[in-house]
Parts: structure tokens; sequence; C-alpha cells
């Protein structure tokens, strides 16, 4: 219908910028880690979802998208046995989420269940310099004219403008680090495409962001002097979306000052296809059982992305 | 028809290495605890779904924040394969009968059994875990029942006959190290209390460990290629938690033979052993944000459970 992200960029006032941030880039570079070693896992895990998960032949994508994620999870979770600090994380399901903002005289609202959620005990320090910050003044916001901004948004009567990160005060994991989203829909129409997928990470990681920056600095429109980074990954079971955000100012109201910023790698594949019985054309195998075109620099940006911020 | 096995006494605990911080782990735990039941804001449980709305997601938030911490202690941990709800089936004859009516009348047929198993949670190794007793042990008789399956609430529904691990054959991760069972709501202990059926709360943790472990074990037996007349050369060895969110009791099962039908079983020594421990709370109450009355005793079971591993690791 509509580029998504590129409406979702003009609601949340941010600059897209392709690919991943170097500081993540640096982290799939590093070879301390023992990245070669996690990757037998990872093409083992993806085995598992997509081959060995069910006493049937093969197991259907609300069931294999979800423990893709669990396993990949794990993982990235095992990893807190060399680096302790890792398990100064913890992830929340069927989390909710409220925040209200005002572009140009316009009251938004993003609400609802941000899907899954890790949170951190410590922030993940900002990934664009001063420098950068200050050269989003520049940028001019693309607008869409003679369509309105707002077309296809859901307009309601909002009564209370809510705030609301989803957790008490006193938490301890009070950062929120990476939303996950899970297509898992079978049927292709119950899921998000790829690029309503990215606009709908992006809003969340936005609302997240804003919710928290309101409650740590007030509810006044300003520029952040400390931007908070939100990250977000998107799967439908084989293809990855991966997001980071930077929210560098609450004063939205405006077209014009400093920008938020959004870091986006689309469409990542992290592998080719997923055989469960082996396809036979006139006696002769065509495709053998198992899963062939194993990507794993998608999952080292995964790892990445789980580690970035304590790593 | 029999039972598989006779209930005993709390098991031995596990292999010693650098001790892990029992503080870090407690706060690990309660950290859990306090942000499913306290810090998350939640709308209210759906009605008769209590199980699902705080003790399960604990359950899971607890089992997978221990295992990764653990992992630097126990490299088993660290090749381990986490299920989040995996089906665990077992199928197996034990015992005859006759068969009443139709075309077949009077003929003896085995009698079958079939387990279709849920567990929450459970953790599948690449090792096996060691043996607790030796092969041949006898610690004890097994009851006689002499009803059919079928008048037990468990064997009632027979659909299909299916043997699964909770993963095909071709995954590396074949044994199984421990399960984690979360009891459904309408077992609760205040149900029970209410009916002055106090004696039946710990029956319900006991059978479902046995249950279970049996089914666990003896698949795990037959995907390495044993079966009732070819039975197993060496013990299988796998433990489960059965909790209803704050009481836990734990159980630690050894298959010593897969030969339970009327053939089979004449000659046949060999005894399946489980042993168990009663339910215990791991906490009071949450309050304001604390939890209160913390069990590490508790804690440290678990922890021991976890750290499970064969000697040469």
């Amino acid at each position: 219908v509509f580029p998504g992200v590129r409406q979702a960029q003009w609601l949340t006032k941010t600059k897209l910028v392709e690919g991943l941030p170097p500081a993540v880039q640096g982290i799939t570079d590093n070879p301390a880690l023992g990245l070669q070693e996690l990757e037998e896992r990872a093409k083992q895990v993806v085995s598992h979802a997509r081959l060995w998960d069910t006493a049937e032949v093969a197991p259907r994508r609300e069931r294999y998208c979800p423990v893709l994620f669990e396993n990949l999870i794990h993982i990235c979770r095992l990893m807190s046995g060399k680096y302790p600090s890792l398990s100064k994380r913890m992830l929340a399901r069927n989390c909710r989420v409220a925040a209200t903002w005002e572009r140009e005289s316009i009251l938004l609202q993003v609400r609802g269940l941000s899907g899954i959620l890790m949170n951190s005990m410590t922030p993940i320090p900002p990934v664009a310099s001063k420098e950068e910050i200050l050269a989003t003044k520049e940028h001019v916001l693309e607008t869409f004219y003679p369509i309105a901004p707002t077309i296809d948004l859901q307009e309601v009567n909002v009564y209370k403008e809510l705030n609301d990160t989803g957790f008490r005060d006193g938490y301890p994991y009070s950062h929120p680090h990476t939303l996950f989203f899970l297509e898992s829909a079978n049927v292709r129409t119950g899921r998000f495409r790829p690029e309503q997928l990215r606009a709908k990470m992006l809003m969340f990681a936005f609302g997240n962001a804003l919710a928290k920056a309101r409650a740590l600095h007030g509810n006044d429109p300003k520029v952040l002097e400390q931007p908070v980074v939100v990250q977000s990954v998107g799967t439908d079971g084989q293809l990855f979306q991966f997001m980071v955000f930077q929210l560098n100012t609450t004063d939205l109201v405006s077209n014009d000052g400093v920008k938020n910023l959004v870091w986006i790698d689309s469409d990542q594949n992290l592998y080719e296809r997923a055989q469960c019985v082996p396809e036979v054309k006139k006696g002769v195998v065509t495709k053998p059982a198992g899963i062939s075109g194993f990507q794993p620099d998608t999952f080292k940006k995964f790892l990445a992305l789980y580690l970035h911020g304590t790593v | 028809a029999g039972a598989p096995g006779a209930a005993k006494t709390p098991e031995p605990s596990a292999g010693a290495a650098p001790y892990p911080d029992i503080g870090e782990l407690r706060t690990l735990a309660c950290d859990a605890l306090l942000q499913e039941s306290f810090y998350q804001s939640k709308q209210r449980p759906f009605l008769y779904r209590d199980q699902d709305h705080t003790p399960g997601p604990f359950l899971t938030q607890l089992v997978s924040t221990l295992a990764a911490s653990l992992s630097g202690h126990n490299p088993l941990l660290a090749a381990s394969s986490l299920d989040l709800n995996p089906e665990v089936n077992y199928y197996w004859h034990h015992g005859e009968e006759v068969v009443v009516h139709g075309h077949r009348k009077g003929r003896v047929d085995p009698v079958r059994f079939q387990i279709d198993d849920n567990p929450h949670l459970q953790i599948r190794v690449p090792k096996q875990l060691p043996e607790v007793v030796p092969l041949e042990s006898d610690l004890g008789d097994v009851p006689v029942i002499d009803h059919k399956p079928s008048k037990l609430p468990l064997f009632k529904k027979q659909y299909e006959n299916k043997v699964f691990i909770g993963s095909k054959v071709a995954d590396p991760c074949c044994y199984g190290h421990t399960q984690f069972h979360l009891l459904p709501d309408r077992l609760k202990r205040e149900r029970f209390i209410k009916e002055r059926l106090e004696d039946q709360i710990e029956v319900v943790y006991r059978s479902n460990g046995i249950a279970s472990l049996f089914a666990w074990t003896a698949a795990q037996a037959m995907y390495q290629g044993f079966w009732n007349e070819a039975d197993v050369t060496r013990p299988f060895v796998s433990q489960a938690v059965v909790t209803d969110g704050k009481y836990f009791a734990f159980f630690c099962y050894q298959l010593n033979t897969l030969a339970l039908t009327a053939e089979t079983i004449e000659n046949n020594p060999r005894k399946n052993i489980c042993w168990g421990t009663d339910s215990k709370p791991l906490y009071d109450v949450v309050e304001d944000g604390h939890v209160k009355g913390f069990n590490d005793e508790v804690l440290l079971q678990l922890v021991h459970f976890l750290l499970n591993r064969p000697k040469e690791l």
C-alpha cells in the first residue's frame, strides 16, 4: 500500500542510515568471541527448529518461528558462561508499552503488545557521535504531499495521554535493550510483509525509547544529553530484519532541529531452504533433505545485537 | 497391569567442580520471580488460566537464566538444547487381556499403553547422565494392579502410537537431562485442601514424575535401538522437577529395562527405579517487590540437578 518505513520516519522524526552502525559491525568482526564454533551450533539449531522439532513430517511456521527464536536466544544466553555481565539481562514476553507525542499538531500514540522485549540493567551507549547527531539538523524529513502522513493510521479518541514503559518503578532491568518481533502466522496474509514489519519495528522501538526517555528526563520536549538506544529484530523464521534506533530528541512537534537516527539492515536470510523430505524427480534426488544455504553472517549480526552494550 | 517403577527417598547429589556463587543465583531467581509477579504490568489472568499468568513464565525465566549462568560450570549445559513446550510420547505393551466382544472374542491380546506428555520445559544433551546404581539393582518390589489401564485417567485416550523424545532421531542432543513440569490449575493445592484430600497432594507430584520420566527415558532408549526383545545394556538416567510455581518436587529416574511385555517380563529380574522428594516451597510470599522466606535448600537442589553430568566432563 504505502512505503511503510518512510512514513514511520516522518512520524518519529527520524533519519535513516542503511546498514548496521560501526559499533555493532565491530562486534561481528571481533575474533575473540569464537564465532566460528558458534556457527556449527547455529546450523544445528536451525535444523532443530525447521526439521526435527515435531513428531510429524514438518513443523509449521507457528511452531518453527518461535522455536528458532528461542534456540537462537539460548545460544546467545549461554555466552554468559564466558561473559558473566550478560546475565544482567531479562527477557519479558507480552509486554505492553504506551507512548504519546505530537507531530505538527497531530497527536500520535503507540500502544499495545510490543512483542518480546529484552531488558538490561545497563543502557546501550549511544551509537552516533555528537557530530553525527548535530549533522541531522541539516536533514530534511521526507514529506508525502499531497498524501497526509497519517494515512492508514487508526484514528481514535484519546482520553488519557499515556506514557508507560510497561514496568513498575524499581525494576532492576530498567533499560529496554532489544525488541523481537516474530511473524509466525501460518497463512501469508496473516504476516506483516518485510517493509511493514520494519515500519512496525521502528514505531515500537521509538515508543519504548520515548517512554523510557520521559521516565528518565521528564515530559518536557528537549534534545537529550544522553540519547536512548533501543534495538529491534524482526523475523518470519527465515528472513531477518535488524534495526538500531537512537532517540536524540523528544522535541517532536516541529520539523526542524536535531532528528532521531535509525540504522536498518534489511532482508537478511538465515538460510536458503529447509527441506524436510528429499525431493525426488524420476528416481533421482534433486533436493536432499536438510538445511541448505546457511548464512553465518546473519547469525553473527543477531549475536552482535544481543552482545551490544555489554561486550 | 502394573506401575513401571517404585518411588524412593531423595536422590544423591551431582558432581563437584568449583562451586557457583549461590548469592548470585538467588538474586537471579528472585529477579525472575519479581519480574513475572510484580514488576511487569500484566492484565488479569484469564479464567482458570492462573498458571499461564505468573508461574509458567516464572518457571521459563528461572530455568533459562540459571542454565545459562551455570553453563560455565557444566560443559554439558553449554552443549544443551532447551525445548519449550515439547512433545514426549511413548508406546508399550505390558500384561495381557482377553478380547471382550467382536469377531476376535476370546483371543488374548497384549494391553497397550501410550503416554503423550507435554512438559513445560526440557533440557536435552548430547551425552548421557551417569548411572545412579548398577543396572541389576533391586531396591524393592513393584505393586501389582489388576484392573485395566483405561480405568485410570492417564490411559483412557489412545489415538496414535508414537515414540518421541522431543526431537527427531537426527538431533545430536538425543539424551534427556532434566524436564520441568508445571501442574495445571485444576490440580492446585488449595483445591485439594478444600476437599480435605491433603494426602493426595504428593501423589500428584509423584505420579507426574514417574510417568513422564519413564516415557522420556524409554523413548531415549528406543532412539538408541533398544526395545523389549533387545533390552538396554546400560541404564538411562534423566531428572525431572515438578512444580506448581511455588512448591517444587525433584525426581531422578533410572531406566534399567524395557522388557515389559508378557513374553519378555517372565525371566526379567530388572526393575526401573525412581527417586523423589516431597514438594517444598521455594519462597513464602511476594510482597511489595520483595521475596519473603526464600528457601535456599530448594534452589540448591535445583542447582545440583542442573550441574549433573558424566564424570569425565
